[in-house]
């Protein structure tokens, strides 16, 4: 048979058999392991979807990249991660390419370009445009490949990741890979689209559905794909059909279809189909194919007996990678000193907190051009809802300030994306109550990356979020605290100044932070405060805490702008003669317990104030450090005082009592000198 | 090298697991992919082949519950 018969060339065939062939060989291998009980892990089989992943490896190369899912072994294997290491990550040993600390639903290895893998449906698809935009900004012929299922179509990560490519003609490729099964769930049960490809079009781009079982077809359709995309004509939605042999996750059939609906998958699966091809076309001969796939399996095999010779990653690992460096990681005893700025000095200037941000950006963005903002409303004129940027989208284009979509996922993974590949971003969520629509970029993949990936790769991203707390009339949606949401997760770091000086050397210092860090700016400070700014760069470490007030009889601990309401309480019953010393602890995590201890080892009584709720607030994290650490040298058990348990009023005659307010403060402060 | 039979982790929920039947003798020979016991969870009924070739010893009876990772037989 010729070439022009079979519609692609012979080596190009061969050589997707070749993949295929090892994709099978790992395939079976996993499931003889699990079935024998020789490996206990979540394995989630992609038998039969093969087609896909062999083809794209002979489109792309490995500076091309790819983020999938945890039904992704097959993209991996393709995709040309090392076996071994694979392997080894998802037994947990420590030779995996991510140190056994993210498992097979969470290969990350950027030596071949697999970037990341979620195990949260959907998700990558923002992460995704990140990695485009970097390519696409400096000047790189990479495309970027996300694969997901059919299922994620559903989920609103897809459809903001894909609005926004098509709003910046970013070279990704949305790879659904159309197994016609969401986990035990099916169309038409989950939606009444006639198909999925068809989005793209309503979303300005361009869309194709292939027979994701046919490597000829396939490689036809997806090199036009693959070509458009790396000619910089913007992203390709991609439907490969295929059909999901297996169960949703485990081993053997998928027992939720009908005998006849597996036998009519089996009947096109595309391996048998493809090494039948490869014999009638008189491409390979029987001894070649036995040749190549008994090589496969010694490839496997190999990879599997070392891998079970390597150690399981140990616990002493637990606290390494959550951080770049171990001493940002809050640990019970073990309160490292950090070094505070030095006097800052040089000529100020009278300057908001606004403006502070706005320099603290300037600076940044012309110190190293890969440092740009990405948000809703951040260009010119307004410069951001808040003015926090004004100027700069004049000063430096619109490809280094990015006016967005609405779409707060696909702004965090943008950046996300983008800081994997060693960008800059800084992302602007208008309000920290909108913390509720980007959360899983920010908790389950900014601030994990590091982790589950053994550094291998890491998103050193920096978020900025408002705060409307405390000044009346933003009702219970737009004025909340929601730190602790963030101080709870790990991997994330948290600033939160109180003026405008600190804000300015807190942004410069997050933006050069090898870690994701999240800093809060209360738009009661943004505006009314103002402060004697350094002119110039200037860094505050985070992590440091900072004595405002000193005193002798009480520490009030106290951050953001409930630090400027403790000013005043402290003034307040110091006409009383209590002389109360005040701790700004600036950074939330990492924290600065040496600082906060020293104090109040001196003081003998602590009181912890902020505006989010008090109920399970970082009071309570903190009360609990300093009665458990210096208990017996206090004159009184630390205590906290927040929000009272009730979202934020609308009412200010509300609002204003049920935070802390000076006087309330001064009324604790005055309790607690008394016991 | 003998291979250790034990009972597989299939779904992520699967604790324990019905060893329903052997499909293959104790001490008979068996090959890489034979179908050689059914194993019942509380989803379904699986064929488990075999992960080796060799001869299958049975180590649990049939018709029995077992805890995942328990030693159900070997190939030797
Ligand atoms: C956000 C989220 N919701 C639910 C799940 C549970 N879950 C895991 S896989 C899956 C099915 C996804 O189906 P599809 O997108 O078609 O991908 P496939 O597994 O078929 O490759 C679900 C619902 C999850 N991991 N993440
Ligand atoms: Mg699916």
């Amino acid at each position: 048979m010729s070439q022009g018969n079979l519609g692609i060339e012979p080596e190009v065939l061969k050589a997707i058999y070749g993949q295929m062939a090892r994709i099978r060989a790992v395939d079976k291998a996993i499931q003889a392991g699990l079935s024998a009980g020789k490996f206990m892990f979540t394995y989630w089989p992609m038998t039969g979807q093969e087609c896909i992943p062999a083809t794209i490896s002979q489109l792309t190369t490995e500076r091309d990249y790819m983020v999938t899912t945890y039904r992704g072994i097959h993209d991996q294997v393709a995709k040309g991660v090392d076996l071994y290491g694979m392997f080894a990550e998802a037994l947990g040993r420590e030779d995996g390419v991510n140190k056994g600390k993210g498992g097979s639903p969470h290969i990350s290895d950027p030596k071949s370009g697999s970037m990341v893998t979620t195990a949260i449906v959907g998700a990558g698809a923002p992460i995704a445009n990140g990695l485009a935009i970097s390519a696409k900004e400096r000047g790189e012929d990479r495309v970027t490949i996300v694969n997901f299922g059919d299922g994620a179509t559903s989920i609103g990560a897809v459809h903001e990741a894909m609005n926004l490519a098509g709003a910046w003609q970013l070279p990704v490729i949305f790879m659904c890979q159309n197994n016609q099964w969401g986990e035990y769930t099916r169309i038409p049960t989950y939606t009444n689209s006639p198909n999925f490809f068809g989005r793209a079009e309503a979303l300005g781009f361009k869309g194709v559905q292939l027979d994701g079982n046919d490597p000829a077809a396939f490689y036809k359709g997806m090199k036009e794909v693959v070509d458009h995309v790396r000619a910089g004509k913007g992203p390709v939605f991609v439907e490969a059909i295929t059909y999901r042999i297996g169960p949703h996750a485990g081993v053997g059939d998928n027992y939720n279809a009908t005998k006849e609906e597996l036998a009519a998958g089996k009947e096109r699966a595309p391996l048998e189909k493809t090494r039948a091809l490869l014999l009638e076309a008189g491409i390979s001969t029987e001894e070649e194919l036995t040749a190549l796939e008994a090589a496969a399996k010694a490839e496997v095999e190999d990879a599997i007996a070392r891998a079970l010779e390597s150690k399981p990653t140990p616990p002493s690992e637990t606290i390494v990678d959550v951080f770049a460096d171990p001493d940002s990681v809050p640990q019970r005893g073990h309160f490292p000193v950090r070094e505070a700025e030095g006097e800052l000095s040089g000529d100020t200037e009278s300057i908001s907190m606004a403006i502070a941000v706005r320099d603290a950006q300037h600076i940044a963005m012309t110190n190293n051009k890969e440092v740009f903002i990405l948000g809703e409303d951040v260009g010119d004129p307004q410069g951001g809802v808040f003015g926090t940027n004004k100027g700069l989208q004049t000063e430096f284009g619109d490809r280094r300030v990015r006016p967005t979509p609405i779409a707060e996922t696909a702004i965090i993974g943008a950046a996300i994306g983008s800081s994997i590949a060693g960008m800059k971003p800084i992302a602007e969520i208008m309000f920290v109550d909108f913390l509720g629509v980007c959360l899983d970029q920010i908790a389950n993949h900014a601030a994990k990356q590091r982790y589950m990936s053994g550094s291998a790769t890491h998103a050193p991203l920096t978020i900025r979020m408002q705060l409307g707390g405390g000044m009346g009339g933003f009702g219970a949606q737009h004025s909340q605290s929601l730190e602790a949401w963030l101080t709870h997760t790990p991997g994330i770091k948290v600033a939160y100044p109180s003026n405008p000086v600190d804000a300015k050397g807190m942004l410069l210092s997050a933006i050069d932070d090898p870690d994701p860090v999240v800093m809060l700016e209360s738009m009661m400070l943004l505006y009314t405060l103002k402060g004697d700014v350094p002119k110039g760069e200037y860094k505050i470490p985070l992590g440091v805490a900072k004595v405002r007030r000193p005193g002798k009889d009480l520490t009030l601990i106290s951050y953001g702008y409930m630090l400027n309401h403790c000013l005043a309480a402290a003034e307040e019953v110091a006409k009383d003669g209590i002389d109360v010393e005040v701790i700004d602890l600036r950074s939330l995590v990492p924290i600065d317990y040496h600082r906060v201890l020293d104090s109040v080892k001196k003081t003998g009584r602590a009181l912890v104030v902020h505006a989010a709720v008090e109920f399970c607030g970082l009071g309570a994290e903190i009360c609990s450090t300093i009665n458990e650490e210096l208990w017996g040298k206090l004159k009184a058990p630390a205590m906290r005082f927040g929000a009272d348990y009730a979202p934020m009023a609308y009412s200010n005659a509300i609002e204003f009592s049920q935070v802390p307010t000076p006087p309330s403060i001064a009324a604790r402060i005055r309790a607690a000198v008394k016991s | 090298m003998a291979t250790t039979l034990t009972l597989p982790k299939l779904e992520m929920s699967m604790s324990e697991g019905t060893l329903a039947e052997w499909k293959v003798e104790d001490g008979a020979t068996v090959k890489e992919g034979d179908v050689i016991y059914v194993l019942e969870t509380n989803k379904t009924a699986r064929d488990i082949e075999a992960p080796a070739s060799g001869t299958l010893v049975h180590k649990a009876a049939s018709g029995e519950t077992y805890d995942v990772g328990t030693e159900i037989g070997e190939i030797v």
